[in-house]
């Protein structure tokens, strides 16, 4: 009988380009889990997070950096919080539920999203001719994190640092947002 | 003759020589000119024909209210109609050509129109060319079609491109002259994040065009010093070449960025983008716009607005004429009799409607007529004389007039704003309510004198941003000379005997306004729509005002009475492609690729647009020539053997909660509180009306875990559904909803071969067999040594089968280790349509039969509906009307003479009744060709259809024309047992 | 349009999907004895107001929150942005 293994692929196979002032690349070696808060779960939820990634629930719209496998956690909604980890095995979830135990609903979303880094002193110009939220510091922050839709898709952006920003988008339509992307830093520079 | 009418001065950059073309004459201009301001320097007066009448038209503006001065611009694909040479910024290699006439533009074979101009009057559509009622079409219409219009589309897809793009603001400054400057000034000291945007290439408005000085500097120095400061911020933003074309909701401002149309070539940018501002505030300083007269041949080419004639003087050192006279009611008409003579031009005469004495000096030489009126002017291809009422014929070859000033309120209007009426400047300013966030400065308010006009955006600028909580700087507005801005309304001159304009683009006259009152259009917004007045690309910006005061005068009402037209966007015309920016052809929307794409393309698969999804269709083998042929060769090997099916794009809900099970009892019409973990339950969905939604499966992996799937359309209404339900229906419930559609790669396998296949890839510590993971069952398994997968026993083929599901990394990787584990069965993958086959067979409702007007009852499935819990829609499914003895059934459909083509679509009517609508009795949803029964079958509704079995309907198609007799069978056309998934 | 989200600030409407009439969150009691009567007219029974009226919007394209938003309908100014989950509790709390 013959053996069978599978491999994995990403969703765009390694992606990086340098335009001038901006370089889009595609970020990879990243498990996200899904954590949704019970019901009056929310102390419960922060005591485990506070005790082995030191970090605190983020409000929607924010997002906390832990040094625990790198990993950030966004505010998404009221009761759903993601959990962005250094991890490239199969089943993320493990990591984390032996972290927080049962305190949260957990859910893999490593295979959901393609990741984009738009970075470099252009990378606002860039986005701004698809991104329709205001991405000035004095309002969107470092750290911040907003879900939003960029040309018909819909699109989280994380402010990861200074010209530095994180796109996670549907890995079904990844080529359409990388060229959603791409086209902008064409348009621009 | 080389720019004959060039003289010095000017911002133009006389180091850089242009070369352009218009109408196949090669001619030079500047950096820095207009193409019209280049044409006047060249001495061409006359540079187009009316839209109706084919009159020689020359340039009448200098900026984008421009009636005239329409050409086409460049050639080949990239031609564009219409363009306003006033705003046409000269680029090297410019090509032109005029519009709207046949033959040369001086002997135009279609200005026999103006001979017959008494059938071409207001209306004439509507009166002249009603009968006979057979000749519209095929002769009025396009002989009308082909005299009249401005430019010809190219007829070929636009080459350039265009982009679309989102600022953010504090303020927006609309509009770069003096008030704009100041008012941006103001706001950027402050430290607000300011955009200013301005449709000219050069900023300044009426500061590069006037002499007036301010602060002890020129105009035009005064700009360049304020725009020096701006840009030196870095919280201003300044966009030249950009028209805010539309106020919208909530402080929303569109603008178009022309960013290539001043260069020979785009370069592969865009060549304009659309952008959407969203400003906390908008200083709209948008200037005013100066008015004709009218009066007797007043559309000749060198009759122009007074302001423009000193604009092309000033700023551009061009001359629209060597002897040059004005007509005007007010003092700033004077100003361009000052401005010309002082630059050494003739002035043959200064006509002020008003009495008394001249307002300022008289320039040396010219003939001042007080309370003087024009009557007609005289010459072929451009004026050489006016006569006056008196009859006195006075020579020019330039006509400056000037009607007053009329504030460009366009933009405060777009929402509910109605402007009022300001006699002491007879005009509009901005009234009613303003759009969100909008205040108005300068001359665009009323402020009709450059000093008013400075401190007004200065302190406008302050108050705005003290209003957002910025401090404002202590820095004073800067000033200028005063000067007299005295006006005295003058609309038309009354002794005209012959045709007098008002509407120069839509060849509008005096007579044309009265004849529409006459008639009965006497609201302003009747008059437009009868006579075309204010229509087209310049949307009336010199005509309104002075129409609607002839109205005015016909109705015995008042200025303010008679009121204006609504102004809608845009200000001034933007592209269609710059409305559609990227969405062209493939790029019109995204598309979602399944994780086997690759793979599948490879095979050669024809792909189907499934909402945005790419799903194969079908597989075509070497040799297979038709697409029957490749279907039923999936269908035939899937039933025999064992087939694979990508089915990744359903619709998947990760449902986790204490009371998940609970919420899914109610959502679903069915019973699913008490379904075992391990188990998977086929569920169906009703809207609250009681009519179904979707249906799909979902599998209990944990007490309090459930993964639902839901059908590929219905995937993100269903979820915003369950949200709905979640958060507005049983808030108090512990449920939580989380897609994971991107996350699997999901694959049906399918056929009697289904698990032997599966054996093969399943890791050994994972017993499928039947008795293990009977049918319905589902769990966590391995595969390949270690990776994550679902399984799932489920059928929708209505063989054994299973379907699998991997992170979709691993997709592409299983798809092909299916098919190659598979090849000792002869696997076949299988497409949408051979899905869809297999169904049909199998009598399973999909979309077809789930269409939004059918309910459980009709699809056979009422039983299904619980009677003994709350959950949507299972109340009103109880209705009387949804419950009719002779209501739809689904049932299955054959032909009598089985080697008959079933129809979708078509209509039952029982036999030896009339194929009609009262005798409708239902329609066939789906068909097929069953290779394994070897004809073609049917899903249809049709009333009482369970109790009809065997019966003989007709099958009619009027639409598309045939009927044919059908027999009311099953709609199990296999395996009605179920024998095959479950073994 | 722009909808200030109670928790995001100003969002564009394109991101928002429409629902209806705030009173969609009322779901009737199923058992009541005219529960069918309740039913039609929570479904189907809708003011046309010209001025204030509560509606739900859902931030598809952002917290997949459904918001009431009371909205002008003459003027279309939006003077009040809540969570439907937070009112839906506070009704609940009220019965």
């Amino acid at each position: 009988m013959a053996k069978f293994t599978l491999t994995a692929n990403t969703p765009l196979g390694g992606f990086s380009h340098d335009f001038k002032g901006v370089s889009i690349s595609e970020v990879n070696g990243r498990s996200i889990v899904s954590l949704a808060t019970p019901l009056g779960g929310k102390e419960a939820v922060s005591k485990a997070l506070a005790k082995t990634y030191k970090l605190e629930i983020p409000e929607p719209g924010k997002s906390t950096v832990s040094s625990l496998d790198n990993a950030v956690l966004m505010g998404m909604a009221q009761d759903q919080t993601f959990l962005v980890f250094d991890h490239t095995e199969d089943k993320p979830i493990d990591v984390v539920s032996k972290h927080l135990k049962d305190t949260a609903f957990l859910t893999d979303q490593s295979d959901s999203y393609v990741m984009l880094r738009v970075s470099g002193e252009n990378s606002r110009s860039v986005l701004e001719r698809i991104c329709p939220i205001d991405l000035h510091p004095s309002v969107f922050p470092e750290g911040s994190v907003s879900r939003t839709i960029m040309e018909h898709l819909g699109t989280v952006i994380v402010h990861e640092k200074a010209n530095t920003f994180l796109l996670m988008s549907a890995r079904s339509s990844a080529k359409s947002f990388l060229e959603a992307v791409e086209v902008s830093a064409l348009n621009t520079v | 003759m080389n720019q004959i009418n060039r003289i010095d001065g000017g911002l133009i950059n006389r180091s850089n020589k242009l070369n352009f073309n218009f109408n196949g004459q090669s001619l030079e201009g500047y950096e820095g000119d207009t193409l019209a301001s280049a044409l006047l320097a060249n001495g061409h007066r006359m540079v187009g024909r009316s839209f109706k009448y084919h009159r020689p038209r020359g340039i009448f503006s200098a900026g984008s209210e421009e009636p005239n001065a329409l050409v086409q611009l460049r050639t080949g694909a990239y031609q564009e109609p219409n363009t306003r040479a006033t705003v046409t910024e000269l680029f090297h290699g410019l090509e032109a050509t005029s519009q709207n006439h046949r033959g040369s533009l001086k002997y135009d074979l279609m200005a026999v129109n103006d001979l017959f101009s008494s059938f071409l009057s207001a209306g004439f559509y509507y009166k002249t060319f009603m009968w006979p009622k057979a000749f519209w079409e095929k002769f009025y219409e396009p002989v009308i079609r082909a005299a009249a219009g401005l430019g010809r589309l190219s007829g070929e897809d636009d080459p350039d491109i265009y982009d679309k793009g989102f600022l953010h603001c504090d303020v927006l400054v609309v509009g770069a002259g003096a008030a704009g400057l100041s008012a941006a000034l103001s706001a950027g000291r402050a430290g607000a994040r300011v955009i200013v945007m301005d449709e000219d290439f050069c900023m300044g408005g009426r500061l590069n065009v006037e002499t007036l000085s301010v602060d002890d500097k020129s105009g035009s120095e005064w700009a360049t010093q304020a725009l020096a400061e701006l840009s030196a911020m870095g919280n201003v933003r300044l966009m030249t070449r950009t028209t805010a074309y539309g106020a919208y909701d909530h402080g929303i401002v569109g603008a178009l960025e022309r960013v290539t149309d001043h260069l020979i070539s785009s370069e592969k940018k865009p060549r304009q983008i659309l952008w959407r501002v969203y400003t906390k505030r908008t200083i709209l300083c948008a200037g005013a716009t100066e008015r004709p007269i009218a009066f007797g041949n007043n559309d000749r080419p060198g009759v122009m607005l007074a302001g423009a004639v000193r604009a092309y003087v000033n700023r551009w050192g061009a001359l629209p004429g060597k002897r040059v006279a004005v007509f005007t009611n007010n003092d700033d008409g004077w100003r361009t009799a000052t401005d010309l003579a002082a630059k050494g031009v003739e002035i043959t005469a200064v006509i002020d409607s008003r009495d008394g004495q001249p307002p300022v000096d008289v320039p040396k030489g010219a003939a001042i007529v007080m309370g003087g009126r024009i009557v007609d002017t005289k010459g072929r291809h451009g004026i050489r004389s006016f006569t006056l009422s008196n009859g006195q014929q006075i020579p020019a070859d330039c006509l400056a007039v000037s009607g007053g000033w009329s504030p460009n309120v366009q933009l405060t209007c777009h929402q509910r704003g109605r402007p009022t009426w300001r006699e002491d400047i007879a005009a509009f300013v901005p009234g009613g309510e303003l759009p969100q966030g909008m205040s108005v400065a300068g001359a665009a308010s009323g402020n009709l004198s450059l000093s008013s006009v400075l401190l007004n955006g200065h302190d406008i600028g302050n108050s705005v941003v003290s209003d957002l909580g910025f401090t404002p700087s202590k820095v004073k507005s800067s000033s200028s000379e005063e000067e007299t801005t005295g006006i005295s309304a003058f609309w038309h001159v009354r002794e005209s005997k012959v045709r007098a304009w008002l509407d120069l683009q839509n060849d509008v006259t005096v007579k044309d306004v009265k004849l529409s009152h006459q008639e009965g259009f006497r609201s302003v917004e009747h008059l437009k729509r009868y006579t075309t007045l204010g229509m087209a690309t310049d949307q009336g910006k010199t005509a309104n005002i002075p129409a609607l005061a002839v109205m005015a005068e016909c109705t015995g009402k008042s200025l303010p009475e008679t009121g204006t037209t609504i102004f809608r966007p845009p200000y001034t015309p933007v592209a269609i492609g710059a409305l559609a920016g990227r969405a062209r052809g493939k790029d019109f929307r995204p598309s979602r690729l399944s994780p086997s794409h690759s793979w599948a393309e490879e095979q050669g698969a024809v792909f189907v647009e499934a909402d945005m999804w790419y799903r194969a269709q079908w597989f075509p083998r070497t040799g297979e020539t038709h697409w029957r042929q490749s279907v039923d060769r999936e269908v035939t090997q899937t039933r025999a053997s064992v087939g694979v099916c990508d089915v990744t794009t359903l619709g998947k809900i990760d449902v986790q909660g204490r009371d998940a099970a609970e919420f899914l009892n109610k959502v679903y019409a069915n019973a699913f509180a008490k379904l075992p973990v391990g188990k998977v339950r086929y569920g169906i969905m009703l809207r609250e009306d009681g009519i179904m939604m979707d249906d799909g499966t979902s599998a209990r992996f944990a007490e309090n875990h459930f993964v639902m799937t839901t059908t590929t359309a219905n995937a993100v209404s269903v979820f915003r559904h369950m949200e709905f339900c979640r958060q507005c229906l049983w808030p108090e419930m512990d449920v939580h909803l989380i897609s994971s559609t991107e996350q699997y790669a999901q694959f049906a396998v399918a056929g009697p071969n289904a698990r032997k296949l599966l054996q093969k890839v399943v890791d050994s510590d994972h017993d499928i067999s039947n008795e293990a993971f009977p049918f319905m069952a589902c769990g966590e398994i391995t595969i390949c040594g270690g990776v994550p997968a679902r399984l799932f026993r489920i059928s929708f083929s209505g063989e054994l089968a299973y379907e699998i599901a991997v992170p979709t990394r691993y997709g592409d990787s299983l798809v092909r280790t299916l098919m190659a584990a598979g090849e000792e069965f002869d696997v076949t993958p299988y497409g949408t349509e051979s899905l869809g086959v297999m169904r049909i067979e199998k009598g399973h409702a999909a979309g077809n039969e789930l269409n939004g007007q059918t309910t459980a009852r009709d699809l056979g499935m009422g039983r299904m509906v619980s009677k003994k819990k709350d959950s949507i829609g299972n109340t009103l499914s109880e209705r009387d009307g949804l419950n009719l003895e002779n209501g739809l059934s689904l049932v299955g459909f054959r032909p009598v003479n089985r080697s008959e083509e079933l129809k979708a679509g078509s209509h039952f009517i029982t036999k030896g009744n009339t194929a009609n609508m009262a005798n409708d009795e239902g329609w066939m949803s789906s068909v097929a060709f069953s290779p394994n029964l070897g004809h073609s079958i049917g899903l249809g509704f049709i009333k009482r259809g369970s109790e009809r079995m065997g019966e003989v309907v007709l099958a009619t198609d009027p639409i598309r024309g045939g009927e044919m007799d059908v027999e009311i069978v099953s709609a199990h056309f296999i395996d009605p047992e179920g024998e095959r998934l479950r073994g | 349009m722009i909808i200030n989200h109670p928790l995001l600030g100003p969002r564009d409407a394109a991101e928002f999907v429409y629902k209806g009439d705030a009173s969609l969150i009322n779901r009737p009691d199923w058992q009541a004895d005219d529960a069918a009567e309740l039913f039609h007219e929570y479904l189907y029974l809708r003011d046309n107001p010209a001025g204030e009226h509560r509606e739900l919007w859902y931030h598809e394209q952002g917290d997949r929150s459904w918001l009431i938003v009371t909205r002008n309908t003459l003027t279309h100014d939006i003077s009040k942005v809540e969570f439907a989950r937070d009112v839906a509790l506070a009704e609940r709390s009220k019965k």
